[in-house]
C-alpha cells in the first residue's frame, strides 16, 4: 500500500511568543462561581484584541459566563484550578446567526486564537438543557421537542469556531456541554493536544467534532462522551475534512469511537490515525460512513485497541441526503487492531447510555457495506485480531446462508448508518457486501463459544483475498468459516 | 444634609394601556439579588412585545440586572417590595444617545416603568469599579460619561414613569432626550450615591410633565 498522505501544518504561531498577558479579574470578572461575567469577559477579549493580542489569563476560581466571542490573536489561558462555568440560563446564550447553533465560546472568521492551560471549561449543560425544556413547555421558547429534548441547535456547546485559522486547544479539560461539545467548522490549521474531555451530561454530547476542516492534529487526548468521541463531519458539499492526523488518543462512548459522518456531504481525505484506544463503547470503535454524497479516500488507521466495545469496524456507503451526488470510499487501510467484543452492554452504567435497538439480533460482525451500484473500493486489513463472544442463537435471531436469505439482508440505503441497522447478519466476525478489492492479511477471528453462523460472509464482492486467516471457534471442526455469495476473484491462501 | 425638593404639579396624563400581565418568574428571572437577570429580563421584554405588548410584573424581591432595552408597548411594573438592582460591572451597561443606563429605550413608544417598587443603581460600587477600570486604561471614557443612569430614553413617545423610588444611580436618575409625551408622576428620587448627580436630565423633549417628583440629592463637598 502506498501512502499518498500529505499533511501540512503550521503549528507554531509567532504571535504566542510576543504576546502580552492580561488577567480577566483585572477587568472586574468575579471568580465566585455565581456572578455572570459575560459582558466583562467579552470586554476583556475585545480589549486584548484591540491591543494587538495576547493571553487573557483566568486565575484560580470559577467564572460564570454566557456566550462570548473569541477574537483574533487572543488566547484564553485557564490556569490550573480555573474553571469557566457555563450559565445554566439558556437565555445567557446566543444562537449565532451564521452558525445557527448556541455556544459558550464562539469564534467566527478569526485567526491565531486558542484556549490553553490546565483549567476547565464546564458547560453545566444538563441544567441548561432542562431549563430550556421548561421554557419550551411554558411557550417562552419554540422547539418541537423531538424525542422530548430540545433540538441540538437550541442547547449550548462549549466551543464553536467557524471559518477560523490557526487554532490551538491545548491542555484544557472540557466538561458537560448542553449539546455537542466542541465544534471546529471550516477551520484551517487546528492543533489539539493533551486535552481531557468528560462529555456525558446530556443527549448528543460528543467528544470533538471536526467539520470540513483542512489541517488538523489531535493528539495525546482523552475523551469520555455520551455520543461520538472523535467525529469528523462534512456539512458542506463544497468543503471536506482533509489532511488530518490523530495520534495517541483514548476514547469511551455510548455511540462511536472514531466516526466519519453522519452528515457527510463533501467528504474526508488524507487521514492518518495512529495509536487509538476505544473502550466501554456502545457502537463501533471505527465508523467511516458516507451517506450524503461524500468522498472518503486515503485513510490510514494503524494501531487500534478496541476493548469491551460493541463493534470494531463499520464502513458504509449510503444514499441519504446526497441529492444525486455520488459518494465513494476507496483506499482505506486498517492495521494492527486488537479488539474484544462483549456479549453484555459495553456502556452499561455510564451516563446517557446508548439506546437498545435493532433487536432481535445476535452479536453483530464488523462490516463493510457499500451500495449495489456503488461499491466500496480498496480496503486493506492487516494484522487484525478480534475476539467475539460467539453464542449466536438461531432461535433468537436467524439469518441463514441461502441465496434468498442473503439477498434478504435489507440494503438500508437511506437509513441512518449504524453497525446494527441490518439487525441479524449472517456472519459472526466479518460481513462484506458490495465491495471491490478487499484484502485480509494476517487476520485472526476468535469466538469464545460456538456460533450458528460462519465467521465471514462475502456478498457481491469482487477481488477479495485472505492471507493467513485464522479462525478459532469451539466445537466447529470442519465448519466452513468463509462463505461467499455472488463473489468473484476470491483467494484464500 | 441638604434636601432639594422640587415639586411640579401639573396635569396627570392618562396611563398607557397596560395589556396582559406576565410574571417575571415565567422567564426564569430570579429574585435572590445575586443572579444576574439581564438576559432573562430582556427575553421577557422581547417576548411580550412579540405577543403584542403587556406588562412585565416584578413582585417582592431583589432583581439584579444589567441594561435592559425596553420595547414598544411593554411596561415594567415593580410592585411594592420589588427592587431592580443595578449590576456592579460597568460592562453590563449599554447606552442610548451617549447615556448608559439600567433601563434604556430608543425610538420606542408606549413604554414605561411603574409601581411602588424601587430601582437601585448601587452607584457607589459601580462608580468604584468604573474608576478602577478607567485608571487601568480599559475604559476610555471619562467617569461622568460612563456612569449609568437608572432610566435613559431617546426619541421615545408616550413614556410613563410612575410611583417608584429611584435611588443611588451612578449617574443621573432619569435622562430623556428627544422624547415626547413623557409623564413622570409620584416619584421619589434619592440620588445620593454620587455627589452632584441629578434627578432628571432632559433635552429637546416635547410635552414632558413631571408631577409630584421629589428629588433628594447631594451637592459636592457636603457629607450626606
Amino acid at each position: 500500500m502506498k501512502n499518498t498522505l500529505i499533511v501540512l501544518f503550521s503549528v507554531i504561531f509567532g504571535f504566542s511568543l510576543t504576546a502580552k498577558d492580561f488577567t480577566v479579574s483585572d477587568f472586574g470578572a468575579k471568580n465566585d462561581g455565581f456572578t455572570i461575567n459575560t459582558s466583562t469577559i467579552q470586554k476583556a477579549i475585545d480589549f486584548v484584541h484591540e491591543q494587538g493580542g495576547g493571553r487573557l489569563i483566568f486565575e484560580t476560581g470559577s467564572y460564570v459566563t454566557g456566550s462570548i466571542y473569541l477574537k483574533s490573536n487572543v488566547t484564553l489561558h485557564l490556569e490550573q484550578g480555573a474553571t469557566i462555568l457555563g450559565s445554566t440560563n439558556p437565555f445567557d446564550y446566543i444562537k449565532d446567526a451564521k452558525i445557527g447553533w448556541m455556544s459558550m465560546i464562539f469564534a467566527v472568521n478569526q485567526e491565531n486564537i486558542g484556549i490553553t492551560g490546565k483549567g476547565t471549561i464546564n458547560g453545566r449543560g444538563f441544567l441548561t438543557a432542562y431549563n430550556m425544556v421548561n421554557y419550551i413547555h411554558r411557550g417562552i421558547y419554540t422547539d418541537p421537542l423531538k424525542y422530548d429534548r430540545p433540538n441540538e441547535t437550541n442547547r449550548p456547546q462549549n466551543i464553536y469556531f467557524r471559518e477560523c485559522k490557526n487554532i490551538r486547544i491545548v491542555d484544557i479539560t472540557l466538561r458537560d456541554p448542553g449539546s455537542w461539545n466542541q465544534t471546529y467548522d471550516q477551520c484551517q490549521n487546528l492543533y489539539v493536544d493533551h486535552i481531557y474531555v468528560d462529555s456525558k451530561s446530556y443527549w448528543n454530547n460528543d467528544g470533538i467534532d471536526i467539520v470540513d476542516c483542512d489541517g488538523v492534529v489531535i493528539k495525546n487526548s482523552y475523551f469520555d462522551a455520551a455520543d461520538d468521541v472523535i467525529c469528523f463531519k462534512s456539512h458542506s458539499a463544497e468543503h471536506m475534512c482533509q489532511n488530518v492526523v490523530v495520534d495517541n488518543c483514548v476514547g469511551r462512548s455510548s455511540a462511536n469511537g472514531l466516526k466519519f459522518g453522519t452528515v457527510s456531504r463533501g467528504g474526508f481525505k488524507n487521514f492518518k490515525i495512529t495509536n487509538l484506544t476505544i473502550f466501554d463503547t456502545f457502537r463501533s470503535a471505527i465508523t467511516l460512513a458516507a451517506v450524503d454524497g461524500g468522498e472518503i479516500e486515503n485513510i490510514v488507521i494503524d494501531g487500534v485497541r478496541s476493548i469491551n466495545t460493541g463493534n470494531v469496524i463499520y464502513l458504509r456507503l449510503g444514499d441519504r441526503w446526497a441529492k444525486g451526488k455520488k459518494p465513494y470510499m476507496k483506499n482505506v487501510t486498517i492495521s494492527n487492531v486488537y479488539a474484544e467484543v462483549p456479549l453484555t452492554k459495553p456502556d452499561a452504567g455510564y451516563n446517557y447510555e446508548g439506546p437498545v435497538e435493532d433487536l432481535p439480533r445476535n452479536i453483530s460482525p464488523a462490516s463493510i457495506v457499500g451500495l449495489v451500484e456503488n461499491k466500496i473500493q480498496g480496503v486493506h486489513l492487516k494484522n487484525i485480531q478480534i475476539v467475539y463472544p460467539g453464542e449466536g442463537n438461531p432461535l433468537y435471531a436467524k439469518r441463514g446462508l441461502s441465496a434468498e436469505e442473503l439477498d434478504g439482508v435489507p440494503e438500508m440505503r437511506d437509513a441512518y448508518p449504524e453497525f446494527s441497522q441490518f439487525k441479524e447478519l449472517p456472519a459472526w466476525a466479518f460481513y462484506v457486501r458490495h465491495a471491490e478489492g478487499v484484502s485480509f492479511e494476517n487476520v485472526t477471528f476468535t469466538a469464545k463459544k460456538k456460533d450458528y453462523r460462519p465467521s465471514v460472509v462475502l456478498d457481491d464482492v469482487k477481488d477479495v483475498s485472505f492471507t493467513g486467516l485464522v479462525v478459532h471457534e469451539p466445537e466447529s471442526v470442519g465448519k466452513q468459516q468463509v462463505f461467499s455469495h455472488k463473489t468473484s476473484q476470491l483467494i484464500i491462501k | 444634609m441638604k434636601f432639594v425638593l422640587i415639586c411640579w404639579l401639573a396635569l396627570c396624563l392618562p396611563w398607557a394601556l397596560q395589556g396582559k400581565e406576565y410574571h417575571a418568574s415565567l422567564f426564569g428571572v430570579k429574585s435572590d439579588g445575586i443572579t444576574l437577570n439581564s438576559r432573562s429580563i430582556q427575553k421577557a421584554v422581547d417576548f411580550i412585545q412579540e405577543k403584542g405588548g403587556g406588562t412585565l410584573v416584578f413582585s417582592v424581591g431583589r432583581y439584579l440586572t444589567g441594561s435592559i432595552r425596553l420595547k414598544s408597548n411593554v411596561m415594567i411594573e415593580l410592585r411594592e417590595g420589588a427592587v431592580l438592582v443595578g449590576a456592579s460591572s460597568p460592562y453590563d451597561y449599554i447606552s442610548v444617545g451617549g447615556v448608559r443606563a439600567l433601563i434604556v429605550a430608543e425610538g420606542e413608544q408606549n413604554v414605561g416603568v411603574f409601581g411602588k417598587g424601587v430601582i437601585d443603581g448601587q452607584g457607589k460600587g459601580l462608580v468604584a469599579s468604573l474608576t478602577t477600570q478607567i485608571q487601568k486604561g480599559y475604559l476610555p471614557e471619562a467617569i461622568s460619561q460612563a456612569s449609568p443612569a437608572l432610566v435613559a430614553m431617546k426619541g421615545c413617545k408616550s413614556v410613563t414613569v410612575t410611583g417608584l423610588h429611584l435611588q443611588d444611580a451612578a449617574g443621573s436618575a432619569l435622562s430623556f432626550t428627544d422624547c415626547s409625551q413623557v409623564a413622570l408622576t409620584d416619584l421619589w428620587i434619592k440620588n445620593q450615591a454620587v455627589p452632584n448627580m441629578r434627578g432628571l436630565v432632559q433635552s429637546n423633549c416635547v410635552d414632558l410633565v413631571a408631577t409630584r417628583v421629589m428629588n433628594d440629592l447631594v451637592a459636592s463637598g457636603k457629607k450626606p
